[in-house]
């Protein structure tokens, strides 16, 4: 029994050390950039590093990031453990903010069922969302990939079309609408910063993944299915059952997320592409995290503090907003180099040096 | 003379605590085929993989030509003249012979590739080490024979003094290895050395000069292969003394399965088998004879329900499966150990215990109200790990961790974990040790004389001829011969039916037929 646990704990240790040294290369070669392009990168630095936690509010936007990344990295490894490669995060998001911005904005927006049902349209939302490509392609064979991405773009173009037009309000021209009503937007836990509802939301969830993925018969079936599809069907599993509604539920969690977005004290509101890209990235958060859900907070945890130190740093100090935006792209090939096969082996020798290097000295010596 | 290649007291052991190899040695001379026997998990694989510099061992040392070596990678191995070829091919199958050859080392003409230069070097590596492949056509439409020659092909592209063949026969027909072994002798004569893992002891005996047996982790010893005998060789791998032997069946039962008049048609509308009519019995094993690739296995996958019925009934206790879901199918008493493990039989990176309920959850034991009960299924997991005497440290194990024969014994143990009423089984010990065949075989006659139709097919006759009661032969999708007993039979006699050289006359197989 102790062994069995040991096995498991070095495996996730090893996962760790992994991150953390590909996290500390991202952070070496920040200072770089940060020496090369700022007339003081001693500050610039430390706001790298230490901006996150230099107040309430900056806690409060680093929680609230958090909140965001674990939701799309759970979405991402909920189809990637099927092994389905649906992008259709972002559009999820979108569908799932317009309809939770339509409950707010309703009369039960006023109520206190306001939060449950804004949140609940929003998971439907997305669900039916997400399932359009996961349907193509059980039924027609369209590639997920394809599909979820141009569903991306109808998505967004369409509900950015609907706040504009329809729901911002008449003749402003502003891109936005006016703030929900205040039972519609999640209480925050730390007042007046945006440590709110939201990351109680993306742990709930978290649990609620692991659980459908490691204890249902479904879960079972999804990551069968994500293993091996040819065994999954001599097995009698219906292969593109499970994959409709992995992409489905994957879906609901997306549509999660845009609720997240438009009723968190962020926002308060439904504007003009609200999500700042940010769907995208749960991709990184899910292959970093190996797909497993309870992985999920950790890592954005982490990523999320040198997101918002990144950004933290553009605003405060003299750090070009483009080297910035290098930074965070340095920190994303890196973090998931480190886990693609050549880094890996890369990463194994600077790890055992011991191994190689007596044996690599002898061989000149012929013993 | 010294010797090539020396591995001295090697040890490795991996990150999970498997000690793969533990103070190894083995001594290649130059010139000869030394072969490397042991049964699956007895380490051969990793001591290769040490060779060939995929793996650093964690004591011990490489030698080469009395040199201390190391290899960090196998691009180190191949400068020092090593090849290998796995098992498992690494070729693109896009691309054609030549290309796939020369892949990564290019002869070049200016910024070119010099594709005339490639072709014939190609031609010029095949004619002279008999390796007759042709240079042109795209790998991927080669059979597997072939695909092989031009894996050795890429090895001595590259100028390897020593090849490591890696259980070159799993994949090959009888007259395919013959031709591979003729290939072995001309690198021989012409002065590489050859390494041969392998545990078909009568291909060992015949192709190898020396010979290394390994048991779990270590060499039990080293001996020249016209000292022993196959019964030697086995005892020392084994440990003990071995017998491949099985117990015909006593009594036959009920008609079970009756297939009539079936055609299947392959998703290119070329028909596949055409007009089989087959009748299987409670307790006996039909098996089912035949070159690859004509109708044998598909006839087994219309009945497992991986493929259509196009015309034709197939009936299970006279229930017609056509319309029938594989859980159905399941569901009333159909098993089925597939032809590939990796592909088909098992999801590898799940674990053994996943492995072993997969086809089970509908069973209210293991799945109730969609909740997966863990205790019922780890209890269940390590019953059979006991039962069928698996490998594996514990049910939580990756089952892609497992050595062939154990991967093999999980499939097994799956499928007849409950008695079957008809059991398909397609090629149970490819690539499967002596010990886990005994095992296996075992297992198989014991779901017959329990009560089940068995419907064997096999790329080893003599697995065939040891196993059925029954066998007919197939050609080109249709039954050409049938017998009703496969004591006295000859390979010879069914190797005229197989390649269609002759036919049995309709009354004769329809009585054997019955």
């Amino acid at each position: 029994m102790s062994a069995r646990s040991y096995s498991r704990w070095s495996a996730v240790g090893r996962e760790t050390g992994r991150a953390a040294l590909a996290l500390l290369i991202a952070v070496i070669v920040a200072l770089v950039i940060v020496l090369a392009t700022s007339t003081d990168p001693l500050k610039a630095f430390s706001t790298l590093l230490t901006g996150p936690l230099s107040s309430n509010r900056t806690i409060g936007l680093w929680i609230d990031d958090v909140a965001k990344l674990t939701l799309t990295g759970l979405a991402f490894s909920l189809v990637f453990q099927a092994r389905q490669f649906s992008m259709g995060v972002q559009g999820q998001v979108y569908m799932g903010g317009l309809f939770a911005a339509l409950v707010a904005m309703s009369p039960v927006g006023g109520t206190m069922f306001a939060i449950p049902l804004a949140v609940l349209a929003a998971m439907l939302a997305g669900a039916a969302y997400g399932f359009l490509p996961g349907y193509a392609k059980a039924r027609f064979g369209a590639s997920e990939i394809v599909s979820s991405l141009m569903l991306n773009y109808i998505a967004i173009l369409v509900v950015n079309f609907i706040v504009r037009a329809y729901l911002a309000p008449a003749g402003s021209g502003q891109l936005m609408t006016k703030d929900f009503p205040d039972t519609a937007i999640f209480p925050a836990i730390i007042p007046g910063t945006r440590f709110d509802l939201g990351i109680v939301i993306a742990l709930l969830a978290t649990v609620l993944v692991w659980f459908l993925l490691y204890r249902t018969a479904w879960g079972l079936k999804l990551r069968l299915v994500g293993h091996n599809p040819g065994f999954a069907e001599y097995a009698g599993i219906r292969s593109s059952v499970i994959m409709v509604s992995a992409m489905t539920a994957a879906g609901a969690i997306g549509g999660l997320l845009g609720a997240v977005f438009v009723q968190g004290r962020a926002f308060g509101n439904i504007a003009v592409d609200f999500d700042g890209n940010l769907a995208f990235e749960g991709i990184l958060i899910a292959i970093v995290a190996r797909s497993r859900p309870l992985a999920v907070p950790f890592v954005a945890l982490c990523y999320g503090y040198l997101r918002q130190g990144a950004q933290l740093m553009g605003l405060r100090t003299d750090v070009p907003s483009e080297m910035i935006g290098v930074i965070q792209a340095i920190i994303i090939l890196l973090v998931a180099s480190s886990f693609s096969l050549p880094g890996r082996k890369t990463l194994q020798r600077w790890f055992k040096p011991r191994s190689r290097l007596p044996a690599g000295a002898s061989a000149g010596e012929a013993r | 003379m010294a010797p090539l290649l020396q591995a001295q007291s090697i040890g490795k052991t991996y990150p999970g605590g498997t000690v793969a190899n533990d103070g190894v040695n083995l001594t290649i001379m130059p010139g000869e085929v030394h072969a490397v026997v042991g049964e699956n998990g007895a380490g051969k694989s990793t001591l290769m993989k040490i060779l060939f510099g995929m793996e650093q061992p964690d004591t011990g040392q490489l030698l080469v030509d009395g040199k201390t070596v190391s290899f960090a990678n196998p691009r180190e191995a191949i400068d020092a003249g090593i090849g290998m070829v796995f098992q498992h091919f690494s070729l693109v199958p896009s691309f054609s012979v030549y290309e796939n050859v020369v892949l990564g080392s290019e002869p070049r003409h200016g910024m070119k590739f010099d594709r005339a230069k490639a072709i014939a070097a190609v031609r010029e590596l095949s004619e002279r080490f008999r390796l007759h492949v042709d240079p042109l056509p795209a790998v991927g439409d080669l059979p597997v024979g072939q695909q092989q020659r031009v894996e050795i092909l890429k090895a001595l592209y590259r100028d390897a003094r020593i090849l490591i063949l890696d259980e070159p026969t799993a994949v090959l027909a009888p007259q395919e290895v013959a031709e591979l072994f003729v290939a072995v002798r001309s690198l021989v004569e012409q002065g590489r050395t050859v390494i041969f893992i392998a545990h078909k002891l009568p291909e060992v005996l015949e192709i190898s000069d020396r010979i290394t047996v390994m048991r779990a982790g270590k060499t039990v010893g080293e001996v020249m292969a016209s000292e022993v005998t196959e019964q030697s060789l086995a005892t020392m791998m084994v440990g003990r003394e071995v017998t491949l032997r099985v117990d015909r069946a006593t009594r036959e039962g009920a008609l079970v399965c009756e297939i009539k008049a079936l055609n299947i048609v392959g998703e290119n509308g070329t028909t596949l088998a055409d007009d089989l009519n087959i009748k299987v019995h409670a307790g006996e094993i039909l098996g089912l004879v035949g070159v690859e690739g004509n109708g044998q296995a598909e006839l087994l996958q219309a009945i497992a329900g991986l493929r259509p019925i196009a015309h034709g009934v197939a009936y299970l206790d006279a229930q017609s499966l056509g319309p029938m879901s594989v859980r159905e199918r399941r569901a009333i008493g159909l098993a089925s150990i597939p032809e590939d493990r990796i592909a088909q039989g098992l999801a590898s990176g799940a674990s053994v215990a996943e492995n072993l309920v997969a086809t089970k959850l509908g069973d209210r034991r293991f799945v109730r109200r969609g909740l997966l009960d863990l205790k019922a299924i780890k209890a269940h997991a390590e019953q059979l790990i006991a039962q069928f005497s698996i490998r594996v440290g514990n049910s939580r194990a990756a089952v892609g961790t497992l050595s062939g024969g154990n991967m093999q014994k999980v499939v097994v143990a799956r499928e007849l974990a409950e008695q079957p009423r008809l059991l398909l089984v397609n090629q149970p010990t490819r690539g499967v040790d002596l010990g886990a065949t005994q095992f296996i075989w075992k297992s198989i006659t014991q779901a017959r004389d329990g009560g089940a139709a068995v419907l064997l097919s096999s790329a080893d006759l003599s697995e065939l001829l040891a196993l059925s009661d029954r066998l007919v032969v197939f050609y080109r999708g249709r039954i050409v011969a049938a017998f009703i007993s496969a004591e006295d039979l000859s390979p010879e006699t069914l190797g005229t039916y197989m390649l269609g050289l002759d036919r049995q006359d309709d009354r004769t197989m329809r009585a054997a037929l019955r």
